[in-house]
């Protein structure tokens, strides 16, 4: 249990992050004319906020079928990144406890899981350090989307509240950049989301996350690793 | 408005096709050898996908502030990276970013 808390303290300073995100999230299942529990039901079964604010744009626009689930899938791409590099931790688990983390697979939880890696020894104490961050994520999001929706995006707009949104991505990406190599991947990841941005249905985002992987493995190929 | 069938079928194939993508190599864990090399490789993920979910959205922003061009978001969160690889506590910096960000629209 030890690590099951360390993981979960480990997401509460971005929760600021979190409940922004979930207000916007909450505030535009409302104002697409979504029903409380079609919300509840789209934000527990897809879990996914960046995929669910592109979609539920695309489901108001009443774009076809194809469009929203390419789009919102392509947004999601990542993920398979994640799952890749969480399946060494999780050789011995439980299916449950594999579907457990795969389900709550997030950007935060994993981001918050690879600055922590040296407080973590064994794959049962990753996995405990990873299902107590998802549990917080779980929480707070599915709180806060329901707080946006009851009560819309509820900050004044002066504040722009939206904006601890990106904040919270510094916070947690800048302790992962450990080597001169993890800060030119994080530069050139960067540029190229720049130079990609206009590719159609979000794909750029995932050649993006493609290319700054490929950049990443062309600098460490030479190292020798035990 | 949306229809309750379409919202249906959307939902579910997006839920569907995004626990595929999350538990394709789960799934698969203790069939797959991984090699310490793909391991390192592993922790470039958050560098590779964190900084292409925020920069594009940030540096497009039409903002407000004129001497900066309009680009006190895209602006602010460099200095905040700044600040977060000296000070590294996250209230902080998301305190300092939203702080700053008040600062230069306000004036």
């Amino acid at each position: 249990m030890k690590h099951f808390k360390l993981g979960f303290l480990s997401i509460l300073p971005l929760i600021s992050g979190i409940i922004a995100f979930g207000a916007v999230m909450g505030s535009a299942f409302a104002n697409a004319g979504l029903t409380f529990w079609q919300s509840l039901l789209m934000n527990t079964v897809v879990y996914a906020g960046a995929s669910q604010l592109a979609t539920v744009d695309l489901m108001r626009m009443n774009a076809g079928l194809l469009v929203v689930v390419t789009t919102g899938l392509i947004i999601n791409l990542r993920f398979l990144l994640y799952s890749a590099a969480m399946s060494p931790y999780l050789k011995a688990a439980s299916p449950v406890v594999k579907f457990l983390c795969a389900y709550s697979l997030t950007d935060q939880s994993y981001a918050a899981m690879s600055a922590n890696d040296h407080r973590i020894s064994s794959n049962s104490e990753a996995t405990q350090f990873y299902l107590g961050t998802a549990a917080c994520m779980a929480l707070v999001w599915q709180g806060s989307v329901i707080a946006g929706y009851v009560f819309g995006n509820f900050a004044p707009p002066e504040l722009a509240l939206d904006y601890a949104v990106p904040l919270s991505f510094v916070a947690l990406v800048i302790p992962t950049l450990k080597s001169t190599r993890h800060k030119a991947v994080a530069l050139f990841s960067s540029v190229m989301s720049l130079l990609l941005f206009e590719f159609p249905l979000k794909t750029g985002l995932i050649f993006t996350a493609l290319l700054s992987i490929a950049l990443a493995w062309l600098l460490i190929r030479k190292t020798k690793y035990d | 408005m949306i229809s309750e069938r379409y919202f249906i079928l959307n939902v579910a194939l997006l839920a569907i096709g995004t626990i595929c993508i999350r538990g394709s190599f789960i799934a698969l864990s203790g069939k797959l050898s991984i090699s310490p090399k793909v391991r390192e490789l592993f922790s470039y993920i958050p560098a590779a996908i964190l900084p292409a979910l925020i920069v594009p959205v940030n540096f497009f922003h039409r903002g407000q502030v004129e001497w900066l061009g309009g680009k006190e978001r895209f602006l602010i969160l460099i200095v905040s990276g700044v600040v977060c690889y000296f000070i590294r506590n996250t209230l902080f910096v998301i305190a300092f970013g939203l702080a700053l960000l008040y600062l230069v629209t306000q004036n």
